[in-house]
């Protein structure tokens, strides 16, 4: 049996908040994710080498970075091609200068690499600029460039679309994927977005109070039992507890203690009168004003709007269905049906959106 | 006469600031970037001269450098006679510029984010290349304001210059010194004349450091 290519094994105690981690892994992407608070920017610290002093265990791609019994190499020989959140992009030197600083004397090797992160991220028609001359989807171009031209043997990308707005997040979530699938590099990538953990990831590790609470294919991850009191925290998914009333076809028909009845499929034969935690994410709920006719999705329910409140990338509905429900629409739709508190509205909810979480 | 006096006094101005410029920058550093437990105490122990009667800093200066003070059997020894020197002028100078470096440093090199040092630190770079090429270009502004403040403190400096290196002209006489054994002689015209030339000299530094300053304002 050999060793798995990446492990993180650190235990480090600061005031009031203790970081125990051991972590090992052999897929190529892997997903650090958690609230903000849960470690994650500490144990990137650890990876990169600036807490010197902390025993730790450190091995990405089959190297070893750190071993509490052996010097630990310092955080400029490890070669970790470091993007870290909003850029910090140098400020003095031009987009060219700040892409070259990893490699100043590199020859031929040092200009090919340059060349290919001009490429890889479309950069050459930037590269005379100075950096404040950037918007904030080019200075984190640049910002993965400087990390690819530096000649990394890994990637670490912190938050790399946290500070940017929907629409440039878009512009610059090609990059990123393409960055991963045309580089043959380990990754790690930290995230407090589900969505992107889910897209980006084979795997996902999940923080939460410095400790590591689930690891496994982000798309099953995010839903794990470990996780739910965490997407409660970011304040993304509907949990409904609920008893089964009857079973048939397949499919159980429950009832919530809010008196909310739903459908949802049932693989497992299920007993009346049994409990369940449900999970339903906020964007797979649609919303109808008008009743909608003849509909596969098994579930249509009457509800009232609470209040609406705009977020980044949308509208979150807050409904009251029997039990108070978040739903997540685009601007676009909430202004078209006119969704405002009081308007009486139908939630379409697909059987298979609902997740049994236990 | 008027002339050598300038000549002088731009020596020991530029003397003085370079001795003083090195140790203040890297305390300048130290104090911005770390934290440890007598840092009050270095910070309060920095500010003295500047705080002293510059009078109080000659007489100290005096001790230390004279050959009947406590390190006195070493410059005997090294055959040193700085006491009565322009280098005991440059040196008073230094001592008397070095705080206000040390604060501009320590202000300048606060502001630089940490957080470029690091990304430099992940992209190969070591410590010195991450100070010369990251640290230093970024507190530029503040630095080289310390420096001109420590230079017109230096072309200004008289109390404990004049304990420490007298007034001897042609050596040690510097503007303010001039100006002074000029009103003691009653020569007004002549100290008035100084005056001026230290006016210009003045105003020539800080005019000029303002508009360098003002045209490598880096980009916000």
């Amino acid at each position: 049996m050999s060793e798995p290519a990446h492990r993180i094994a650190v235990r480090l105690a600061r005031a009031g908040f203790t970081l125990d981690v051991d972590v090992a892994w052999n897929e190529r992407v892997a997903v650090l994710f958690g609230p903000s608070g849960s470690g994650k920017s500490t144990l990137l610290e650890v990876v990169l080498g600036l807490h010197p002093r902390v025993h730790a265990t450190v091995r990405i791609g089959g190297r070893t970075l750190a071993d509490p019994h052996a010097t630990a190499l310092p955080a400029d020989r490890r070669d970790l091609g470091w993007v870290p959140q909003e850029s910090a992009l140098f400020p003095h030197l031009s987009v060219e200068a700040n892409i070259r600083f990893g490699s100043p004397r590199a020859g031929a090797a040092g200009a090919a690499r340059l060349a290919q992160a001009l490429a890889v991220l479309e950069l050459e028609p930037l590269r005379a600029r100075r950096t404040s001359e950037l918007s904030g989807g080019e200075r984190q171009r640049v910002a993965i460039a400087r990390a690819l031209a530096s000649g990394p043997r890994a990637l670490l990308l912190d938050e790399p679309l946290a500070s940017l707005d929907l629409p440039l997040r878009a512009r610059v979530l090609p990059y990123l994927l393409r960055v991963r699938d045309e580089l043959d590099l380990p990754i790690l990538y930290i995230t407090h977005d589900p969505d992107e953990a889910i897209l980006v990831g084979e795997l996902a590790i999940v923080l939460d109070g410095g400790r590591v609470v689930a690891t496994g294919p982000p798309r099953e991850v995010l839903w794990s039992r470990a996780v739910l009191p965490l997407s409660e925290a970011l304040g993304l998914e509907n949990v409904l507890e609920a008893r089964v009333r009857s079973v048939a076809d397949g499919a159980a028909r429950v009832e919530t203690p809010g008196g909310l009845v739903l459908s949802l499929p049932t693989p497992a034969a299920l007993a009346p009168g049994s409990a369940l935690r449900l999970g339903l994410r906020a964007q797979d709920i649609l919303i109808a004003v008008d009743p909608p006719g003849r509909i596969s999705a098994r579930n249509v329910i009457p509800a009232v709007v609470r209040s609406c409140e705009a977020v980044g990338d949308g509208v979150l509905v807050h409904v009251d269905a029997g039990e108070k429900l978040v739903a997540k629409v685009t601007a676009g739709a909430a202004r078209e049906l006119g969704l405002a508190a009081g308007t009486n509205v139908h939630l379409v909810i697909k059987a298979q959106a609902l997740r049994r979480l236990a | 006469m008027t002339g050598e006096i300038v000549w002088i006094t731009l020596q020991v101005g530029a003397a003085a600031t370079l001795l003083a410029a090195p140790p203040a920058i890297a305390l300048g550093y130290v104090l911005a970037r770390r934290e440890f437990r007598a840092k009050p105490w270095v910070q309060a122990g920095v500010a003295l001269p500047m705080v002293l009667p510059p009078v109080a800093v000659g007489l100290g200066l005096l001790l230390l450098l004279g050959h009947r003070g406590p390190l006195g059997p070493l410059w005997r020894a090294l055959d040193v006679q700085l006491v009565f020197t322009r280098a005991a002028a440059v040196l008073a100078a230094a001592v008397v510029g070095f705080p206000l470096l040390v604060r501009a440093c320590e202000q300048a090199f606060a502001e630089v984010d940490p957080r470029l040092e690091r990304v430099a630190r992940s992209l190969g770079a070591g410590a010195a290349r991450v100070f010369f090429r990251v640290t230093l270009p970024l507190a530029s502004r503040g630095v080289l304001y310390g420096v001109v403040l420590a230079f017109t403190r230096a072309l200004g400096e008289f109390g404990a210059t004049a304990i420490v290196a007298g007034i001897l002209p042609g050596r040690t006489e510097t503007l303010a010194l001039g100006i002074y054994a000029r009103i003691q002689l009653g020569d007004d015209r002549e100290a008035l004349i100084l005056c001026a030339a230290s006016f210009a000299l003045a105003l020539g530094a800080m005019l000029g450091a303002e508009i360098f300053l003002r045209r490598r304002t880096s980009p916000p």
